[in-house]
């Protein structure tokens, strides 16, 4: 059975339709690229599958592990297992790192009828994930996201993304912001990180982040809609041709 | 100005109804109070320190004296206690000292004010009324005419560390509205230091009116910490009176954390008297339901080189009001002053209302004084974060709002207080967003 099934999903904001109608199945192990033009969607597509409310969905479906995902609430989606990596992660200030994570870690664990992990086992688990996206000692006590530059707030990212152990995870624009030791680090991460269980949709804006987390399908979107899939070898045809060929067969 | 009207009734059962104990001084500020209530009455409408703070609706209740103490479990008051942070403490239940609930033993020498008037008379005549005189409100005056008792301190200089001291001040259930006036005298010697507590707390389905008066004098080199926590149930009408007094290099610092009370104002004015003086003054507001808290304080900086911070927080849910209303005056000897000033609010609600107003009077030329006001809903794309990890919605909330009060509570000196406030201000938060979450 398909993880995510997306099938003719439109969204809105604010009255201007942006979503027009997608289609995406995703199979669980399967790495899939969503790329585009600005403006073409992708960020759009990103939130709604996350739950964000500022978007309005207009039509279509989303199965996601076979439930409606659009009837859940952002909190029930991550519970069940779905993990959006931020391309902006907000700041927090007053909540450290590790109080937040334990909050989310037994948040989902209640939610499964598991008991709530112990503070020495949280430890030992989060200290396990950190080493991966190699983060300073002192991280967990630093409140969330504040004052990060931009890679270390992309490392948070992919730290709670292995912390939450998520079946479906979006990296939203994953790459932007980042120079190349710390693509390399967050990219590490996630390859660390796929699994046979797990799908992940890579947004992105560039090839060079599929550089280092190698696709199995890459799609196009434009203007709303995927107007092309394939699989790697089509990120490169975009980084040589661009999207305007494209752009111009979607309208 | 006019007072408010208030009923003969009123009038006769508040100004006129002192007990007749104590010395002839006392019996004469007391008939001089009384006459002072007559002529102020309760503050109206019209007055500028009570725009936004309705005092009708307390002239309205016939409030009664509270007669017998009523019965008031372990239980109730277990809730309420701080002995487990090895605290000194001393209990007054319906205004009357309760000898069984009190455990004042201790480094610090706890007592009444009918006490403190058998032991230490003349420094009783000496201050009692002197900084929050009878003529200040018509609430203040209400409480010299009319207080039963209180706990008086007494600090010889040179103590050193000196702990925790709780006063704890318990309504218990009556079936008519009744009113006390606590009333507390706070002398502390040079170089001492000390944490104060005032617990104010009430168990009655009728009104209640608690007009308190605390006054306190910090002497050279003592660095005092006091902590109130407003914790009265829905019934509660709540008048503080405080007042500070700070000699050279002395170091006070005031916490107020309100969540109780259908109607609460606190008054705290500062006395910066002589140089090097310094004080803080922190507030914490939770409120929700009809509620409507005002914190009025005064910073008057009357010598040089005297820092000053105040940090008020506000978290409003329902149809809930606060009022900050800031005063910093700064006198014309008041040179080097270095004042700040922060209000910040965070509403959960369309229809909680805040109302946020510095007012500074500057009489000396070479001085730092600033304010900052915020005021505003909780940020959306935080809740969403925190929501996109799993976190639900009211939890969230909770976590933000906590993340938003904790730094007031950081900034208490005893770390026993700290924890035991960190844990109750947690607990007050997550019972506001789920009543938030029902609403």
């Amino acid at each position: 059975m398909a993880l995510v099934e997306i099938k003719n999903l439109q969204a809105a904001v604010g009255g201007k339709q942006i979503l027009k109608g997608i289609d995406l199945t995703i199979n669980p192990g399967e790495v899939h690229a969503i790329m585009g033009p600005n403006g073409s969607g992708k960020s759009t597509l990103s939130s709604v599958l996350a739950g964000r409310e500022t978007y309005t969905v207009t039509g279509g479906s989303v199965l996601f592990d076979g439930k409606d995902l659009l009837d859940l609430s952002p909190e029930e989606r991550a519970c069940e297992g779905l993990f959006m990596a931020f391309q902006y992660p907000v700041e927090i200030p007053g909540v450290t790192t590790s109080y937040f994570l334990k909050a989310a870690v037994n948040a989902i664990r209640k939610h499964h009828g598991q008991e709530e992990l112990d503070a020495m086992d949280f430890l030992k688990m989060v200290k396990e994930k950190m080493a991966l996206l190699e983060m300073d000692k002192t991280f967990l006590n630093r409140s969330v996201n504040e004052g990060f530059s931009g890679g270390e707030k992309k490392r948070n990212e992919i730290f709670q993304m292995a912390v939450l152990n998520p079946k479906f995870a979006i990296l939203d624009e994953t790459d932007s912001g980042l120079d190349i030791d710390a693509l390399k680090i967050v990219a590490n991460g996630v390859n660390a990180l796929r699994s046979p269980d797990r799908a992940i949709l890579v947004v992105t804006h560039y090839q060079r982040l599929l550089d280092y987390i190698v696709p199995d399908f890459v799609h196009v979107l434009c203007d709303g809609r995927i107007v092309k899939s394939g699989g790697k070898d089509l990120a490169l045809e975009l980084e040589k041709r661009g999207y305007a060929w494209l752009e111009t067969a979607a309208a | 100005m006019t007072a408010t009207t208030t009923s003969p009734e009123f009038t006769r059962t508040h100004a006129a109804m002192g007990p007749s104990y104590g010395a002839p001084w006392l019996q004469q500020r007391r008939a001089e109070a009384a006459e002072v209530f007559d002529r102020l009455g309760l503050p109206p409408v019209t007055h500028e320190d009570w725009r936004l703070t309705n005092t009708a609706q307390i002239a309205k209740i016939d409030f009664n004296a509270p007669g017998n103490i009523r019965a008031l479990t372990r239980e109730q008051l277990g809730g309420l206690c701080l002995k487990k942070l090895g605290a000194q403490q001393i209990v007054f239940v319906d205004g009357k000292f309760s000898p069984e609930f009190s455990s004042p033993g201790g480094k610090v020498e706890v007592l009444t004010l009918r006490q403190g008037m058998e032991k230490h008379g003349d420094r009783v005549q000496r201050f009692l009324g002197r900084e929050m005189p009878a003529q200040a409100n018509g609430f203040s005056a209400m409480n010299l005419a009319g207080f039963e008792d209180g706990a008086f301190i007494y600090l010889p200089p040179d103590q050193g560390e000196m702990g925790l001291v709780h006063l704890l001040w318990v309504t218990s259930a009556h079936d008519q509205p009744v009113v006390v006036h606590p009333r507390n005298l706070l002398i502390i010697g040079s170089n001492t230091q000390i944490t104060l507590v005032q617990s104010y707390a009430g168990f009655s389905s009728q009104p209640t009116l608690c007009n308190a008066v605390t006054e306190m004098v910090v002497g050279k080199g003592a660095k005092v910490e006091l902590i109130k926590l407003q914790r009265e149930n829905e019934s509660a009408f709540h008048v503080a009176n405080e007042a500070i007094h700070v000699h050279e290099h002395a170091d006070v610092q005031s916490l107020v954390v309100n969540t109780g009370g259908h109607l609460v104002r606190n008054n705290m004015t500062v006395h910066l008297a002589e140089p090097f003086a310094q004080a803080t003054l922190n507030g914490l507001t939770m409120a929700a339901g009809d509620q409507h808290i005002d914190n009025h304080t005064m910073l008057d900086h009357a010598r040089e080189n005297c820092p000053s911070h105040e940090l008020y927080k506000h978290l409003l849910g329902g149809r809930a009001g606060a009022v900050f209303r800031g005063k910093i005056l700064v006198r014309p000897d008041a040179q080097k002053t270095d004042s700040k000033q922060t209000s910040k609010t965070i509403l959960l609600s369309d229809d909680a209302v805040m109302n946020s107003q510095p007012q500074l009077e500057i009489y000396a030329d070479d001085v730092k004084c600033t304010h900052g006001s915020t005021t505003g809903p909780l940020d959306d794309e935080q809740l969403f974060y925190l929501r996109s990890r799993g976190v639900a919605a009211a939890d969230a909330g909770a976590l933000l709002t906590y993340a938003f009060a904790r730094d007031v509570l950081l900034k208490i000196w005893h770390t026993g207080m700290r924890e035991y406030l960190e844990e109750f201000v947690a607990a007050e938060l997550h019972r506001l967003h789920l009543d938030q979450a029902e609403s």
